[in-house]
Formats: structure tokens, C-alpha cells, sequence
């Protein structure tokens, strides 16, 4: 990524935005406390923080959807503002793409440019499709995308999506000052997250100041100028992202030296194989043969399209499989229930839709997977074995707040995952396969799982993680198989587990 | 967690089966089991604080919050409102046990729909599946010499079988439960009108047979009591197995349940063939109470049914319960029948219209608590940036 030419900053430098003093208050909590924030013109300002920390409260009072305590300053280009609601934000010249992007799958690039705005029209109502088109094509263009505006949204790339809401977001461009990016490369693909850093890059050659918010800290250094860390809704302070590293800057957002699992000791390699799948085919993954012993956590790596997101399913039983998959020697069919059986566990990518029910309760969820050990006479469920069963879970998880009868939809996101894989935990899995384990998770939350992971192999299972985040591999597992085109591409162990190494693999250039 | 925590080295952390770690103190045991109790209470914030463990009293005023149980405070004020503008006729052991008796088919109905909600998916078949089953019976009745009792177990046994008719059609052929069982429903119908012949049937019943549609045990009418069992074995069902488990995880999420191990097509196919029964024996309890069969008696049901199970819904627990269902539609049957005995011309309007406006303000009700909740949870510090 390095290879965007760094942009030519001018005119000279101005903050475009100025905060100063900033506090908000809910009730019962300062989620804000006297937050300074300065935005160059032409700055790509990251703000990174652990979920809570304050940053979403902060883009919110500046989106105008929290008013903030009296005595802020918010000055926009050295006037002073005030964020009413919703519309003064966006007549003061800030633009947000959300995480969620808010786009309408079903309509194409054209359609949803023109969502909230509304289309040209000619003659009895008639839509200019043919200026609209073009209009469209040139919006896309000026920010570095060149795909089909005629096709559905649903059938482009990820960071095509992300493009779109970003040319939406600056529509009226010449009006545009400030535009702040949610999260955008949550889902994004690496090779994709380029052409979003490209995109970025064009926005802030305008003269626009860029925030943007990510927990993917890598990215920080590659694409801002400045970083602003928040813990506990103060500002921990404002760095150039040149004089910090990406340990200095965990250790900032978590407020401890050793946030990040230190790969622990190397696997010794112990003999027993617990899982063996042998030419495991799928939509992509196309004959695929690997196996994990005991003890061991095995990542797989693999660029989106790889056949990394289709992997753990198919030895799940989730989808339908062609090739075999055995535990401990004995094969399995292809079903949930026949893996589940067989002592398999599975956390899903997509903990909202697939691995939780946000309707019940963290008691409720937590014990679905094996309602038959607390069935007594008459099936009647034994509420107190349950009751105490999920507190103890709760308790060695930390999971915040500690009430059972949460509904699951209120906690955050770590805090779900880490019900999800106390679902799985408390069968004591001999496979475990973590999907995503943690996307959309806060730094300790991260940790948390991860030492969670080492743990259950550490104690006679065998772990494998899939994950579009290698980092999280490299220092999470002992060996990491690498796919590429739905085959394996490769395999790295104990030295060779280096993020080029895996890159150089995903990549393949030969 | 604290950052001391963290900063010790992660291959120390030995949580992964809870009875092995160090067992708590009952202090602490008695602390989460506090904080769970109160995390009852709506008004919830994401991080544990110590104002939310209210004092035991207030928590079980809470229970009787207007919001938790607000049906029967429409009751209640129906009782006093009608007992004032008609006090010679409304409050009377008469009028009770009309209306109880006469709600106990629509009650069944009720429940019958409740079952295939509670795993996400619509029944609108009940009502045909009623009207069938009544003219199984009453059919049987006039053309075989089998004994009642007989040709009610045949009846509800049909209806099971549509019930699981509907299963096929949902689970095989993935046809959305919404159209799958309009289109049953319209089936039935049609096989009903050919049983009729499009004509009214009436089923000479021996005594004991009309005896338990109309009798009392213990003062109260035989119905109701069958109302009862099937309403208390229902919520054990629902509340205390892990069948209702199944049931309520299939409705929340059917793909989460099934990967996590429910065998969400099993427990769909079984709520429509529970559901089918159910309706069924609304039927044979019509024929009891009044031995008559038309083609028009099972449909005009669905709607109060349907009616009462949303607004129970929004009652107790919040989501589709037995007790919720039966209130919700006592408490409208008690406003109907006052407005009936107050204003003779009612009779005719009040019951569309109180259980129309009903099932809108209900389903507006219930969806606030829970939006409520996430905003509450959500809100403060803006912690879901994830």
C-alpha cells in the first residue's frame, strides 16, 4: 500500500475542525470528558479506541445526533459552530459513511447514488437515465473506481460498496469539508482495502479533512497522519502516526504493556491427529486435505474468494460437503448434529445472524447447545444447575454486564462473542473452529478469545481458527495453512508465520 | 476485565470449564444471582451499576409494572367501568360464565397459533383446521354409529394430519409459512363444503356428549377446564423443557439454533402437527357446546385468536406466552360483553372493532420495551461501534 504516492498537501495546513472542551454526559455516565480534537485540511486523522472508549459518542455529537454538554467548542474553519441535529451537521460540511452502509442491495450504483437525493427527470417525470449514468460513472471514476453502475450493488466488491457510500456521502462535493469513515474496512478483504486507502487518499487531495475510525491498527499506519487515542471517554493524546509503532499505540489504547498474547511457546508437536479432513470440496475449497492434532490451534489464512469464509462451515456440516472429514479416526456425515456429536465445536463469522439468538437471554444462548445434560425428570429444565452454570461462565469470561438474563441483542460485541464461545466451551470441544472469532471485537475482548483459544488446545483439543486477519494468526497459532483459489497454497510454521510470509502466499505471485 | 488481569501471561487463564476454577464464595454466588434478578427490570445499562439492584420489594412491584402486565389492568378496568353503567347485569355469575364458556374455542385457537409462533412461523390454517374437525365429528356423528368420543379422536387425528401437512409443505418445499397455510386454509374449505354439502349439519349428540360442553365440575364449566390443562401444559412445555427451548431459538434465529445444534426442521414440522391438534380439539369442543356444524364457523375464529396472541405477547414475558394469550383475550372478551349488555345495538360492531384496534395498539405496544431496551443498552457510551 505503500506504493500511493503521498499527497501533495495544499494549501498549507488549517485545522478545518477544532474541538476543544468537549464533554458529554448520559445519565449516570461521562461517556465524554474534555475532548480536544484538531482536523487539518488534506489530514486523514485516525481515532482508535476500545469499544466504550467514547469514539462512537464522539462522531455522534458530531453527526449531530447527541447534543453535547454546554461549554464545548466545536469550530468549524475557525467559526464557531453548533451541531443542532442532524441536517446542521450536514449543512456544516461534514459527511459520514457508517460501518453499515446503508446501501439498498437490490438497486444498482446509479440508484443508490441518488437514494435521499433524488433523480433527474425530463419530460412527464421521465428519469434521465443516460446523465445519470454518466453523472454516476464520473463520481465513481473521480474516486478511483471503475466498475458497472448498471450492475446491483449486491453483486459488487465489498470495497466497490464502500466506494459508492463514500461518493454518496460527498455529493455535493464543493460543500463537503470533513468526512468521517465508521469502521469501513470491518469486511473488507486486504487487496480491497487498497482501493479503499486509494479512494481515501483522492478525498483528502481536495482539501478535505478525513477521520477515521478503525480497529484494525495496521491501517492506521498506513493511511493517517495523525492518530487520536480515546480510553475510558478521555483522550489518551494525538500522535503522528510517524513517531509511534503498533505496539506503543496498543499499549496507548489499552493502558497496559502487554495487551497482545505473546505466542506463548512453540508447538512440540504431539503425535495424536483429532481432526483429519481429506479432500474437503465446497462451492470454492476444492479438494482440500488437512489435519490438526492435539494441542495444536491451526489458522487459515486466505484472501476473500479464497475459500477461507467456506472452510470451517464445510467441516462443520453447516453446508454440504463432498470429501470426508473424521475425529479421532472415526468419519463423520455431513450434519451439525453428526459433528456435534463427534465433540466439534463452531463459532461463526456472522455472530448476529449465525451464531446467536439476539432475542434470548445470555442464559438462553449460552446453553443451547446442550439442553440435554441440565433435562431432569419430566424434561423439566433445571433452572438453578443452569442459572449457576452461566454465572461461573460469566465470571471466568468477565463478561460485562454479569446478568444472565441480559437480553443478548444489550451487550457489546465482545462481550457476545465471548457468550458464543462459552456455548461451545462449556461442551468441552475436541474440535474447535473459530470463524472471524474476532471481527468487530475491542482489544481485550481479542485477547481474551484468543487466549481462550491456546487454552482449549492446550488442553488436549484441537483448535482452528479461520481468519481474514493475519496478524491474529501469526500470533495466535502454531502452524497456518494458507488457501488460494479454494486449494492450499502453502504452509508456514514457527519462524516462517510472518505476516509477509502469509501475505507472499495469499498473493502467490509465481 | 482489569488490565491486570490481562497483563498476566495468557496461558495462565484457566477458564474453560467453570467447575473446575475456583469455585466462588456464596457472597459472590449471591451477587450475580442479584444482578441477574435485576436485569428483569427494563430499565437496564449495559455496564453492571449498583443502583440496579433495587431492594426485593420493588423488584416484585415491578412484576406488576403497567407495561408487564398491562391486559389485566384493562380488565380490571373493564369490570369496574361496566359494573357501574349496567351494575344489575354485567357483574353476574351469569356473565362470567358466558363469557369464559364462550372463550374457550376462540382460547384454544389461540393457542394453537401460539405454538408455530413461538418457532417463527404463522398457522392461518387454525381456523380451517377448527372447522374441518367439526365436521369430521358432526359427520361421523350422523352417518356412522361411532361413538363420539371415537370420532373425536379421529377428528383430532386429522387434524394433527394437516397440521403435519403443513410441516411438509413449510420444511420440504420451503414455501413461507404465511402462504403455505392461507393456501391450506382455502384446501380445507373446499373439503369441508364437499363433506356439507354446503349445508348446515346438525349432530343428534347424545346427552353426556352436549353434558361436558355445558356442564360444571366445581362450579366452573367443564371447558374451561379443559382450556386449562391445555393452557398449563403448553407453558410447562414452553417454559420449563428444553422442547420450548427449541422453539423459542428456532423463532429467534432458525440459523443460529441450528448451528447450534437444534434440529430447527424437526421442531417447525412438530409445532404444526402440536398446532393442527390443538385447533382440531377447538372443533370437537364446538361440537360439544353446540352440536352444529357450518361451513362458515371456523375462519370468523382466526382473527380474535390471532388477535389475542400478539397482544399477549406484549404481557409477561414479552414474547408469545400461554398466560399472556389467555388474558389479553379475557380482558377484551369482558370489554366486549359490557359493551354488549350496556348498548344492545353493540352486540353487532363491538367485537370487530375492539379486537381490531386491539391487535394494532398491542403489537405498537410490544415493540417499544424492546426498542427501548437497545437504546438504553446502546446508548450511554456508544459502545456498539463494532
Amino acid at each position: 500500500m505503500s506504493d500511493v504516492d503521498p499527497v501533495q498537501v495544499q494549501p498549507p495546513k488549517s485545522p478545518v475542525l477544532r474541538i476543544r472542551d468537549l464533554r458529554k454526559t448520559f445519565p449516570g455516565t461521562r461517556a465524554l470528558d474534555r475532548i480536544d480534537f484538531d482536523l487539518d485540511r488534506g489530514e486523514v486523522h485516525a481515532l482508535v479506541g476500545q469499544n466504550g472508549s467514547g469514539k462512537s459518542t464522539l462522531i455522534k455529537v458530531l453527526a449531530g445526533y447527541h447534543r453535547p454538554d454546554p461549554g464545548a467548542v466545536i469550530e468549524l474553519a475557525g467559526r464557531r459552530i453548533e451541531i443542532q441535529d442532524t441536517a446542521a451537521s450536514r449543512a456544516a460540511g461534514l459527511r459520514f459513511v457508517h460501518q453499515d452502509l446503508g446501501l439498498v442491495e437490490t438497486l444498482n450504483t446509479v440508484e443508490n447514488l441518488a437514494l435521499g437525493r433524488g433523480l433527474r427527470t425530463r419530460f412527464a417525470g421521465r428519469i434521465d437515465w443516460k446523465a445519470e449514468r454518466r453523472d454516476a460513472q464520473q463520481r465513481m471514476n473521480a474516486l478511483g473506481y471503475d466498475c458497472d453502475v448498471r450492475r446491483p450493488v449486491s453483486q459488487l466488491a465489498a470495497a466497490e460498496r464502500t466506494g459508492i457510500a463514500i461518493a454518496r456521502a460527498l455529493d455535493h462535493w464543493e460543500d463537503a469539508r470533513i468526512l468521517v469513515v465508521d469502521e469501513p474496512t470491518a469486511s473488507l478483504p486486504r487487496h480491497e482495502v487498497r482501493t479503499l486507502f486509494e479512494a481515501l487518499d483522492r478525498v483528502r487531495s481536495q482539501g478535505l479533512g478525513v477521520i477515521y475510525v478503525s480497529h484494525r491498527l495496521d491501517e492506521v499506519f498506513t493511511i493517517a497522519d495523525r492518530v487520536t487515542v480515546l480510553r475510558d471517554g478521555r483522550r489518551v493524546g494525538t500522535f503522528p502516526t510517524s513517531q509511534l509503532d503498533e505496539n506503543r499505540l496498543v499499549t496507548l489504547i489499552a493502558g497496559s504493556e502487554t495487551m497482545r498474547p505473546s505466542h506463548a511457546r512453540p508447538y512440540a508437536g504431539e503425535p495424536g491427529i483429532v481432526l483429519d479432513v481429506r479432500g474437503l470440496r465446497g462451492l470454492v475449497v476444492d479438494n482440500v486435505d488437512l489435519v490438526a492434532r492435539r494441542g495444536e490451534v491451526l489458522g487459515i489464512a486466505g484472501l476473500t474468494g479464497s475459500g477461507r469464509e467456506e472452510a470451517l462451515p464445510l467441516i462443520f456440516g453447516a453446508a454440504s460437503r463432498g470429501g470426508s472429514v473424521s475425529v479421532e479416526g472415526a468419519p463423520l456425515g455431513a450434519s451439525v448434529e453428526a459433528a456435534m456429536n463427534a465433540g466439534m465445536g463452531f463459532v461463526p463469522a456472522n455472530r448476529h445472524t449465525d451464531g446467536s439468538i439476539t432475542t434470548l437471554s445470555v442464559r438462553e444462548n449460552c446453553t443451547l447447545t446442550d439442553l440435554k445434560s441440565l433435562s431432569g425428570r419430566a424434561l423439566r429444565l433445571q433452572r438453578s444447575t443452569e442459572r449457576s452454570e452461566v454465572c461461573e461462565w460469566i465470571n471466568t469470561l468477565d463478561v460485562r454486564p454479569p446478568k444472565p438474563d441480559a437480553l443478548f441483542a444489550t451487550l457489546s460485541g465482545g462481550n457476545q462473542q465471548k457468550i458464543v464461545l462459552a456455548k461451545w466451551l462449556r461442551r468441552n470441544p475436541r474440535v474447535l473452529l473459530l470463524d472471524e472469532p474476532t471481527q468487530g471485537v475491542d482489544v481485550q475482548a481479542k485477547a481474551t478469545i484468543h487466549a481462550l483459544a491456546r487454552d482449549v488446545a492446550d488442553r488436549g483439543s484441537a483448535v482452528v481458527i479461520a481468519s481474514s486477519d493475519d496478524a491474529e494468526l501469526c500470533g495466535t497459532c502454531d502452524r497456518i495453512i494458507v488457501l488460494r483459489d479454494g486449494r492450499i497454497a502453502g504452509e508456514a510454521t514457527g519462524p516462517a508465520m510472518t505476516l509477509e510470509q502469509i501475505a507472499r502466499l495469499q498473493l502467490a505471485a509465481a | 476485565m482489569t488490565q491486570q488481569q490481562l497483563s498476566e501471561d495468557p496461558t495462565e487463564i484457566k477458564p474453560i470449564k467453570p467447575r473446575e476454577t475456583t469455585p466462588l464464595t456464596s457472597a459472590e454466588r449471591k451477587a450475580v444471582a442479584r444482578d441477574a434478578d435485576s436485569s428483569r427490570s427494563v430499565s437496564e445499562h449495559s455496564r453492571a451499576h449498583p443502583l440496579d439492584q433495587a431492594p426485593h420489594s420493588r423488584r416484585w412491584l415491578k412484576s406488576l409494572s403497567v407495561r408487564r402486565v398491562s391486559a389485566v389492568y384493562l380488565w380490571v378496568a373493564f369490570l369496574i367501568l361496566f359494573s357501574i353503567i349496567t351494575p344489575s347485569t354485567f357483574l353476574t355469575a351469569t356473565t362470567f360464565r358466558l363469557v369464559f364458556s364462550q372463550g374457550v374455542v376462540t382460547c384454544l385457537l389461540a393457542l394453537a397459533f401460539l405454538i408455530p409462533l413461538a418457532a417463527g412461523v404463522y398457522d392461518l390454517s387454525i381456523g380451517a383446521v377448527m372447522s374441518l374437525s367439526l365436521a369430521i365429528s358432526v359427520y361421523l356423528q350422523i352417518h356412522s354409529g361411532l361413538a363420539p368420543g371415537l370420532g373425536a379422536v379421529v377428528a383430532v387425528g386429522a387434524s394433527a394430519c394437516i397440521g403435519w401437512m403443513n410441516g411438509l409443505i413449510v420444511v420440504r418445499l420451503r414455501v413461507n409459512s404465511f402462504i403455505a397455510t392461507l393456501g391450506t386454509s382455502q384446501v380445507l374449505l373446499a373439503v369441508v363444503l364437499l363433506i356439507s354439502n354446503n349445508q348446515q349439519l346438525i349432530g343428534s349428540f347424545p346427552n353426556s356428549w352436549s353434558n361436558i360442553g355445558n356442564g360444571d365440575f366445581l362450579k366452573v364449566p367443564i371447558v374451561v377446564w379443559v382450556l386449562l390443562a391445555i393452557a398449563v401444559l403448553l407453558w410447562y412445555v414452553f417454559e420449563f423443557t428444553r422442547i420450548g427451548r427449541y422453539l423459542f431459538a428456532t423463532g429467534g434465529n432458525p440459523d443460529a439454533a441450528r448451528l447450534s445444534g437444534v434440529k430447527t426442521e424437526r421442531t417447525i414440522w412438530s409445532a404444526f402437527v402440536a398446532s393442527g391438534a390443538v385447533a382440531g380439539l377447538a372443533g370437537i369442543v364446538y361440537s360439544m357446546q353446540t352440536g352444529l356444524f357450518s361451513a362458515d364457523t371456523g375462519p370468523g375464529y382466526l382473527f380474535p385468536a390471532i388477535a389475542a396472541v400478539f397482544l399477549g405477547a406484549s404481557q409477561l414475558s414479552q414474547r408469545p406466552n400461554v398466560w399472556g394469550t389467555l388474558i389479553a383475550y379475557f380482558a377484551l372478551a369482558f370489554g366486549i360483553q359490557g359493551l354488549v349488555l350496556s348498548a344492545s345495538s353493540a352486540s353487532v360492531w363491538s367485537q370487530p372493532l375492539f379486537q381490531g384496534v386491539s391487535l394494532i395498539v398491542a403489537v405498537a405496544l410490544a415493540s417499544r420495551p424492546a426498542v427501548r431496551k437497545l437504546r438504553e443498552a446502546r446508548g450511554p457510551k456508544g459502545q456498539e461501534t463494532s
